[in-house]
């Protein structure tokens, strides 16, 4: 039996989770964030941590297309390290790190995760929650792609 | 003098006068030493003047015969058991020899006692509670006038004095003499008055006039505004500690709302420590994810690590959720204490309500006070 650490993150009433290998740290939200000229308005900016630039995407404004995300005193910045390339992302807040196996996530049907752009990669059940796995290697390719 | 013969004329009109002189009067004729003629009116009469009497050397009648001169005398009450004032005229004959004298023996009366039985009467009706009105003379109760509402049946006529009795101590001392006497004596507090008389002639102490009345009315009074005067002390003590404990009750409203206040304080620093539990059960929680990051990344190597990581996270949840309830908690005792602090602040709105009442009473009740020592006074003085 196999099974799969996710990181769970909180985006408004919605959780979504990536496999912890995609994890690389979580941080408060540092003051200074980097504005960049020229991109899209998701992409915060940049922040420096510790010698890397990072860019800061809000994750919010790309998935749910609102203008403005609120933020709180538990959101988080976390920094994904997918394929070597260092990614922020504003999250409401990181709820947990779980264990599940590997046959308790249901995969979505072709059909369906082919609308997504197989961004989706799975749902996991936990009692009444129902957790959005995303596909980490999409993940990367659609933040950092502009629409 | 009078002549042998004109001492008929004299009998007529001794007949005739006897009984029209008020007090009573005796006519007598002596011839050389003894009674021939005597005439007396029916309310006064004397042993002595009985026709064949003979007088002895030493009488008014023998001194005017012997000094053939008109006498006066005053004679004492130890002579005849009265005072008696006899007049003697000589009574001569045709040769110009003394034949015996033509006496004239009447009462002397002090004015006072001689009205007495007119004023007397009149008089003891006039007091409120009526009054009892005597004359003595020198050893006893010789004249009494009781009222209506009062009597001294005690001190009846003949009654002798004793060197208690005021009358007795007004002749001693030959002054006025008014006295309050309490129920002790005679069965209810009285007020006595004694006076001492004078003859006129000769200024001798006679004969005292005095005047009982009862004090019961007055007595009564005074007993009551004496009764009055210490219930009202009472009264006025008893305010006084009530608004002292008012006052006190002010005090303790003052002092509890100041520690309501230091509670309120306290629970809102409570509030602040509750904040800095969640700060760092955040950061807590934050330490254990990024454990458990680490863990992972680090494979087979990290299991350890990761259970660590774990129990991190749930103490950090276990410490975040004791801060609600620590928020809940703080809240019940705001609201606990905002409400106990309504209701002391009512109290003390009362209790300044009680001072101001206490203090009204309080006046008014020095009003009275003072009006009843003005009575004191007056019952006093009655």
């Amino acid at each position: 039996m196999s099974y799969m650490q996710l990181v769970v993150f909180r985006l408004g009433d919605e959780e979504y989770a990536l496999e912890i290998t995609f994890a690389q740290e979580i941080i408060r939200i540092p003051e200074r964030i980097t504005k960049m000229p020229y991109l899209p308005s998701y992409i915060e900016g940049m922040i420096d941590l510790r010698g890397k630039a990072i860019p800061i995407i809000d994750l919010k404004k790309r998935f749910g297309g609102v203008e403005q995300s609120e933020r709180s005193v538990d959101s988080r910045l976390l920094i994904l390290n997918i394929e070597n390339v260092g990614i922020g992302i504003i999250v409401d807040d990181v709820s947990e790190v779980i264990k599940v196996e590997e046959q308790s996530i249901e995969r979505l049907n072709a059909e369906l995760s082919g609308l997504g752009s197989n961004r989706v990669q799975g749902v996991v059940r936990i009692d009444e929650r129902l957790i959005l796995l995303l596909n980490g290697l999409n993940f990367k390719a659609e933040v950092l792609t502009s629409r | 003098m009078i002549a042998l013969a004109g001492v008929e004329s004299c009998k007529f009109m001794a007949e005739f006068m006897a009984d029209l002189i008020p007090g009573g009067i005796l006519f007598g004729v002596v011839e050389h030493d003894t009674f021939v003629w005597v005439k007396s009116s029916e309310s006064f009469s004397l042993d002595i003047f009985q026709v064949g009497k003979r007088l002895n050397e030493d009488t008014t009648t023998m001194q005017a015969i012997q000094n053939k001169k008109v006498l006066t005398q005053n004679i004492p009450r130890t002579v005849y058991g009265l005072r008696v004032v006899i007049v003697s005229i000589p009574i001569i004959d045709d040769k110009g020899d003394i034949w015996g004298a033509f006496t004239i023996a009447f009462p002397k009366l002090h004015p006072v006692a001689a009205a007495f039985g007119d004023f007397a009467p009149i008089l003891a009706e006039m007091f409120p509670e009526g009054a009892y009105i005597y004359m003595s003379d020198l050893t006893k109760i010789a004249y009494a006038q009781a009222s209506d509402k009062f009597d001294m049946p005690s001190i009846a006529v003949g009654y002798d004095l004793k060197e208690t009795d005021i009358a007795y101590r007004a002749l001693q001392t030959k002054k006025p003499i008014i006295e309050e006497i309490d129920a002790s004596k005679y069965g209810q507090p009285l007020t006595i008055a004694n006076f001492p008389l004078y003859d006129d002639e000769h200024k001798n102490l006679v004969a005292t006039l005095g005047i009982v009345t009862p004090k019961k009315t007055a007595v009564t009074l005074r007993e009551m505004s004496i009764n009055l005067e210490s219930s009202l002390e009472g009264i006025a003590a008893a305010i006084e500690e009530l608004s002292a404990s008012a006052t006190e009750i002010h005090t303790n409203e003052g002092k509890l709302n100041t520690d309501i206040k230091g509670i309120i304080n306290i629970s809102e620093e409570i509030n602040e420590v509750s904040a800095f539990i969640k700060e760092i059960a955040d950061e807590t929680k934050m330490l254990g994810l990024n454990a458990a990051i680490e863990a992972a990344r680090a494979g087979d190597a990290g299991r350890g690590f990761g259970v660590v990581a774990e129990e991190i996270r749930k103490l950090s949840a276990q410490s975040k959720s004791t801060v609600p309830r620590i928020k809940q908690l703080t809240d019940t005792i705001k609201g606990k204490v905002e409400e106990a602090s309504r209701k002391s602040n009512i109290s003390l709105d009362a209790s300044q309500g009680q001072a101001a009442a206490s203090e009204e009473i309080s006046a008014s009740i020095e009003e009275i006070t003072s009006m009843s020592m003005e009575l004191s006074n007056l019952a006093k003085s009655l």
